[in-house]
């Protein structure tokens, strides 16, 4: 970052943004791009597809930056935007083979027990749990839970059909549900399995 | 093609015998040259042919005579025409800009002339040259706003434009200030790919300073080509410096010691010989070349 | 949206509830565990902190090039809202953008072709409308009076001719050698921008017609003289040069209507034998066209 970097918080850039401030973009490019790009790379293994992806949410902020109506983070907001302008990026991309999105192969650890005295037991219950899924169904969950995609989109994303995402999440729900049944659920993971699959 | 990959020291740029006439005038006379990879630079005072030279070798203008080669490619031919302005970049003298255009604009319509039809490879190649010639902070610009070393910094620029293994700059340092000038030469030596380079000046020190071959062009005609050394070596035994003018002597001036420097045949009296530069050279060719 | 996961009391809190320098470079390399990502995600959407501190992982010089890729995009916007509605269109985008180079498309031009119509089309309006009073020699059986028209026939087809010859005169294109010298085609090039100029020219002018008295095809009478007008132009560009065939298409055009105007009365230039003649010239014109036309792949510096 240049000296004198801007103090200015990313809900004001965004309004400068919005009144066509270049270098205010240039600002939130540096502050965000980063993430940005790490986060993307998890979701797709082709790097110069996450370049366009990153590009092009960052030129969908110059033109549509008075979208943000300022509630929530302006990195939610970000991310919401460059989510999908992956995919796109990767319809785009659909003549080129499609990697599988996650590391497959490396093979899952169990969670050692010093990260779960770290992180109490519901994380590591969980983490267990969702070990115990393999890697399509984890990432099936994980675009649209986790990223809030339809189950469309999550099929872009994943390389698969529609009905495939559907399937796949449906058995993952499954699964967790039966991974975790036999615990004791604190208040916590209650209110997460309420989200995952409406009831606890 | 197929020679040039298998010898790679082979020239690339062959011109034979060429003729130009504007009415009256021969603008260009019997002019053949050979470039290699590399930078060139064409030496010359106004008027010389060199502007005529230079808009043939970049296809703009045809000869009244005499042939030319590009990378094996003769610009007489339609299709081969093309293939060569493929790999051209060219700065043209006096370069018009269409004034309402923003710096940005004016670099895609370019990129668009040259054949990158694809939006992300166009704002790729626009991003690359603007980094190059330090116009980042322009881009949005309008050209009518710039000042006149930016305007030339910004025809540079263009001829940048998709990686051309043939770049012609007609007259590239003209308006720029010495920081600028030293940024050029930078630049040209670390263009990718190591293409043709040619430009041409009428000052010999951007000559001595990038450019590994020379070539003089006095009235429409080749006076010299070689190596900058070789063209101050062309006066040597013939400068000397002195406290005072001497009438006799083909050229004098002051230079920068305060001494006066003395071109010619006969040494002055109480003159001492001093070694040639390559401006030396310069001038004692377009003495001789003026005298005929 | 983003779900709201276990938060900063995951795997991913250090002491003080922020990802560790360890668990950033995990998450950055892709070795972390699918939970330990979702923690770490859902920290960095609120937490500026370890979010310069994840982007300090990330390749610079990648992270460089798309910033000045990005800038140079947003500099070049998308052409306005003009090109936009013409992309929608299935018009290759890269063809539009060659308009903005087109002297003849530009707001300043378009609005003093706009205000010499008005000048011209505005009288005979005026005078159909009854606001002034009319009269003249040269009456012609059915039309009130012709005479009043003959301003408007005479400029009309010359401000079409006007627009296509800004549009490939080399003396309206400042950057006119760097389109010689790039490999695009030089008739395609033309083609796009005479194209353009003609109908950006005709729409005013026909649209203006109307506005006339006189017969009710006078409008649509208009289309093939200037249609042969321009066509004549860009054919005898390729045996006399740009400038002398624009000037000749002009005066060829001029003269006649002149001499009628003073005589007869303008109308006779619209009518059907005229028509005919325009429709063999525009064709003649065509077909010398397309025969020559790598004159302009040479541009007209030889």
């Amino acid at each position: 970052m240049s000296p004198g970097a801007d103090e200015r918080d990313d809900a004001a850039l965004l309004r400068a943004v919005a009144r066509g401030d270049e270098q205010s973009l240039a600002t939130l490019y540096d502050r965000h791009a980063g993430w940005l790009t790490v986060r993307m790379s998890r979701r797709c293994a082709m790097p110069d597809v996450v370049d366009h992806a990153v590009q092009d949410t960052f030129l969908a902020l110059w033109q549509k930056a008075g979208a943000y109506r300022g509630g929530g983070d302006v990195a939610a907001f970000i991310w919401g935007i460059g989510i999908r302008r992956l995919i796109d990026a990767i319809r785009r991309d659909t003549g080129a083979r499609r990697w599988p999105p996650w590391r497959a192969a490396k093979p899952e650890v169990v969670v050692s027990a010093e990260d779960q005295v770290l992180a109490g037991i519901e994380h590591g219950r969980l983490g267990q749990a969702l070990a115990t899924l393999s890697p399509e169904l984890r990432g099936a969950i994980e675009a649209t839970v986790l990223d809030g995609l339809t189950c469309a989109e999550a099929g872009v994303l994943l390389g698969v059909a529609e009905g495939t995402v559907k399937s796949r999440c449906h058995r993952a729900r499954v699964a967790l549900r039966a991974a975790l049944a036999d615990q004791q659920a604190g208040p916590q993971e209650r209110a997460y399995r309420q989200k995952v699959w409406g009831t606890s | 093609m197929d020679e040039m990959t298998l010898n790679v020291t082979a020239v690339a740029v062959r011109a034979d015998g060429l003729s130009r006439r504007y009415g009256a005038t021969r603008a260009l006379d019997e002019v053949g040259l050979n470039l290699e990879r590399g930078i060139t630079g064409l030496l010359g005072p106004n008027g010389a042919g060199k502007t005529t030279l230079l808009s043939i070798l970049a296809t703009v203008s045809e000869p009244d005579a005499g042939r030319v080669s590009v990378f094996g490619l003769d610009p007489r031919d339609g299709a081969e025409r093309v293939e060569i302005r493929r790999r051209l970049g060219y700065l043209p003298q006096d370069l018009g800009y269409h004034r309402h255009f923003t710096v940005a604009a004016f670099l895609d319509y370019v990129a668009i002339l040259k054949e990158i039809t694809g939006r992300r490879d166009r704002a790729e190649e626009v991003a690359r040259v603007l980094a190059a010639i330090g116009l980042e902070d322009r881009a949005r610009t309008r050209i009518r706003a710039l000042s006149g070393g930016m305007r030339q910094r910004l025809g540079i620029a263009q001829a940048l434009l998709g990686r051309p293994d043939l770049l012609i700059l007609d007259e590239p340092t003209a308006g720029l200030d010495p920081e600028q000038r030293l940024r050029f030469r930078e630049l040209l030596s670390d263009l990718p790919g190591n293409p043709v380079i040619v430009l041409s000046t009428h000052q010999a020190d951007d000559i001595a300073a990038i450019c590994p071959q020379v070539i003089v062009l006095l009235q429409g005609r080749v006076h010299f080509a070689g190596t900058p050394a070789g063209l101050a070596a062309t006066a040597a035994g013939r400068v000397w410096a002195a406290n005072e003018r001497d009438a006799r002597a083909h050229l004098s001036w002051r230079g920068a010691d305060n001494r006066w420097r003395h071109v010619g045949d006969r040494p002055p009296d109480d003159a001492e010989l001093v070694p040639p530069t390559v401006e030396d050279g310069y001038l004692l060719l377009s003495h001789a070349a003026g005298a005929r | 949206m983003t779900s709201s996961l276990p938060g900063p009391a995951g795997p991913a809190a250090g002491a003080d509830g922020h990802a560790g320098e360890d668990l950033l470079a995990g998450y950055a390399a892709g070795t972390l565990q699918t939970i330990e990502v979702w923690s770490v995600e859902a920290h960095l959407t609120g937490c500026a902190g370890c979010r310069s501190a994840l982007s300090a992982q990330v390749d610079t010089e990648r992270l460089a090039r798309n910033r000045s890729v990005l800038l140079a995009r947003a500099a070049l916007g998308d052409g306005g809202r003009a090109r936009r509605l013409l992309g929608r269109c299935g018009l290759p985008e890269h063809l539009l953008r060659l308009l903005g180079a087109t002297p003849s498309l530009r707001r300043s031009w378009l609005l003093s072709v706009l205000g010499v119509l008005a000048v011209v089309a505005g009288e005979a309006a005026a005078v159909k409308y009854g606001w002034i009073p009319g009269g003249g020699p040269g009456r012609l059986a059915g039309y009130r009076d012709p005479a009043v028209v003959a301003p408007f026939l005479l400029l009309a087809p010359l401000l079409v001719l006007a627009g296509v010859a800004a549009a490939f005169l080399p003396m309206f294109d400042p950057a006119y050698r760097l389109a010689v010298a790039a490999p695009f085609s030089g008739f395609t090039l033309l083609l796009v921008r005479t194209l353009s100029a003609l109908t950006a020219a005709l729409v005013p002018v026909i649209a203006a017609a109307f506005l006339l008295p006189g017969p009710g095809w006078l409008p649509v009478a208009l289309l093939l003289p200037s249609l042969a007008l321009c066509a004549f132009a860009l054919a005898a560009a390729t045996v006399m040069g740009p400038r002398a065939a624009a000037v000749t298409a002009g005066v060829l055009w001029a003269v006649p209507v002149l001499l009628l105007a003073t005589t007869h009365g303008p109308l006779p230039i619209v009518q059907r034998n005229a028509q005919f003649a325009c429709a063999a010239v525009l064709c003649a014109s065509a077909v010398v066209l397309l025969a020559r036309r790598d004159r302009f792949e040479w541009g007209w510096m030889r």
